[in-house]
């Protein structure tokens, strides 16, 4: 059972420039560092990693700083008024304004704040949202920092030691609404972990790793994006994560209008900068990871047709461009929908949200687990999917099969939904009608309306 | 088993994380603080696990205790007030636990370096099933850190030989789940609330 992994492992091999560049450089340096650190080492573990590392880094922060400026943008489109345009060319320059101004800041602790605490929260929630990227599938070959074993585990696992940081932040504040607000923020956090993680198990069947250049290999290999498979399985993870990364319409804890502030009320200047831009590379790192498992990650149909027209050499960059390109491109429009959603939905309140995310979506995550592992086994006995030395092999009828069985799923689960909801009060609108006496009610209702009972 | 090269020096860095951690987590003086080191233990244990080839342990150590259970602590501890115990810290068994710290660190020693050397306390014969998960163990030959089918090899064996213990546990976790809002239930908001 133990599978020969055909992919992979050329990932993390640094191209040939960068290893004659540093056989080159070993010329220059001291015997005691070339006796203990063969050049190839160095290029493989110190050198490679670190250009890519800061390559990745200044990508990164810039598209956060620019979704800043995209999220001004995109809701002022949507409530039809123009957003920042005087800093720069059509507000370009708007996240230099902002950044420059928050650092300029006074720095403030509160009275009798933990100061290690205090200064420690922000750091935890920051760091915890960049380790992450070291192991997203941008794009084939080398355009990936690493490719570990348990890759998806990691990203489940510092997501939640993410949590840590908003709980340390609002109780190190020393301050009433900041310890609500965190602890607000990382009960719904944590509810909706649960959702995500079960949400993901379902995906795992079919790609049989939690690698995630093996996931979008498995996507490769299939010639297919596992939307198609698991469509219902896509509905919950996006509601799943835009509630896990406490955006709207499930940002009460964190609203202007409630709460202050949340847990950041206490924190100015370059303090919040860093929560701000931990809250925004979270959403970053979570529609990568939904494209990684749903959208196909770097992979689009035809990519390799369109490789092969050009000459041996070339074939690897044109893959790698093309790939982070796509990779690009649908985070993109992921992050599209996440502020699309804001302007769109009305808040929800807070027990509606942890009623969402317990009584809705992890039974409807729990039931889609077992639907696709049905459909999976029935597919497997009618041989419509086999295991070859442990790449799944599907042939057309196969995938008919799954994209079927993956849309007839929502059938069962809203069935289950509704009979686990169907006596909870805020689900039945009439019941709701009562909370006023009825003495003191002044409007009649309508004859065909009948009050539930008390 | 003697270790060479890299792996030694993220042994010993990762060792004396945790040690100094663990040891902090007892004598901080702000139950926070004590969390916290704890987290540092546990991530620092995590970093043993991939140090040991076991990544799916080490990547479930952090998703499980340090995401849930920790952040659980950390919600208990502050919502209840804790000035007291910071304030009038009470410390004068200091001797009588110096002495029994030092007899049990000598019974551990004991135990471990006598197993070491001995393979175990009785003689037993292990069922085939225990054979079997005995020798689902990563290969120790291999260098740490590469791909490998850790985690296929933990889920086929849990899943095929050790069904029923797995089954039984979670069925325990059931138990402790619903026993643990029994507890805490509050009748007369759960009435007000219908």
């Amino acid at each position: 059972m133990m599978s020969s992994w055909p992919w992979g492992l050329a990932a993390w091999v640094a191209p040939q420039w960068v290893a004659s560049l540093v056989e080159w450089l070993y010329k220059y340096l001291p015997a005691w560092v070339t006796n203990n650190l063969t050049a190839t080492d160095a290029t493989t573990f110190l050198v490679w990693p670190l250009i890519q590392i800061a390559v990745m880094l200044v990508v990164v922060l810039t598209t956060v700083a620019y979704l800043t400026l995209a999220e001004r943008k995109v809701s002022a489109w949507i409530q039809v008024r123009i957003g920042p345009n005087r800093t720069g060319p059509l507000g370009l320059l708007q996240p230099v304004a902002d950044g420059i101004k928050l650092l300029i800041k006074e720095d403030v602790i509160p009275f009798k704040a933990d100061k290690a605490v205090f200064t420690l929260a922000p750091i935890i929630s920051m760091v915890c949202a960049f380790i992450v990227l070291a192991v997203l599938p941008y794009g084939p070959h080398y355009a990936s920092i690493t490719d570990i074993n348990i890759g998806l585990l990691l990203i489940l696992s510092i997501s939640s030691v993410g949590v840590l940081g908003i709980i340390l932040g609002g109780w190190a504040s020393n301050s009433k609404y900041p310890l609500l607000g965190a602890l607000r923020s990382s009960a719904q956090m944590v509810s909706y972990e649960a959702a995500i993680g079960l949400t993901v198990v379902s995906a795992l069947i079919f790609t049989r790793t939690f690698s995630m250049q093996g996931i979008v290999e498995a996507q490769r290999s299939l010639g297919v994006w596992f939307i198609l498979f698991l469509f219902p399985s896509f509905i919950i993870f996006l509601v799943s994560v835009v509630a896990e990364t406490n955006r709207a319409p499930f940002d009460l804890a964190e609203a202007e209008s409630e709460l202050v502030g949340g847990f950041h009320t206490e924190y100015s200047g370059f303090r919040f900068s860093i929560f701000f831009i931990a809250e925004y590379t979270n959403m970053v790192v979570v529609s990568a990871v939904g494209t990684t498992l749903y959208l196909g990650g770097w992979y689009v149909p035809g990519m390799d047709a369109i490789a092969a027209q050009f000459p041996e050499a070339y074939r690897e960059v044109v893959l790698t461009l093309i790939g982070v390109i796509a990779f690009a491109i649908k985070c993109g429009i992921i992050l599209y929908l996440f502020i699309w959603m804001r302007w769109t939905f009305p808040r929800y309140r807070y027990d509606q949200l942890m009623e969402l995310g317990w009584k809705w979506l992890m039974p409807a995550a729990l039931a889609n687990i077992v639907l696709t592992a049905t459909a999976f086994v029935i597919g497997k006995e009618l041989g419509w999917v086999r295991s070859v030395s442990g790449t799944l092999e599907m042939d057309w009828q196969g995938k008919v099969f799954f994209t079927v069985t993956g849309f007839l799923s929502t059938f069962p689960i809203l069935a289950l939904l509704n009979a686990i909801n169907r006596n909870s009060r805020s689900f039945n609108l009439r019941a709701q009608r009562t909370t006023i006496p009825v003495s003191t009610r002044k409007a009649r209702l309508s004859p065909s309306v009948k009050p539930a009972s008390t | 088993m003697l270790l060479v090269g890299w792996e030694a020096v993220f042994f010993w860095i990762l060792t004396l994380v945790v040690l100094f951690a663990a040891v902090f987590t007892v004598s901080a003086r702000n139950p926070v603080h004590c969390a916290l080191f704890l987290i540092s233990t546990l991530i620092g244990m995590a970093g043993l696990f991939l140090l040991l080839r076991a990544e799916f342990v080490a990547g479930a150590q952090i998703l499980v205790y340090v995401g849930g259970i920790l952040v659980l602590f950390l919600f208990v501890l502050m919502l209840v007030n804790t000035r007291s115990e910071v304030e009038n810290p009470f410390n004068r068994q200091n001797k009588l636990g110096a002495v029994i710290a030092v007899l049990v660190g000598l019974a551990l020693l004991g135990a471990t370096t006598y197993t070491q050397q001995r393979g175990s306390f009785f003689k037993t014969r292990p069922s085939a099933d225990r054979m079997a998960i005995e020798n689902a163990r990563p290969d120790s030959n291999a260098p740490a850190g590469v791909i490998s089918a850790d985690t296929e090899t933990l889920g086929v064996t849990l899943y095929t030989r050790a069904v029923l213990p797995f089954e039984i546990a979670s069925v325990l976790l059931l138990m402790a789940i619903v026993g643990s809002v029994l507890l805490a239930r509050d009748r007369r908001q759960e009435e007000i609330y219908d």
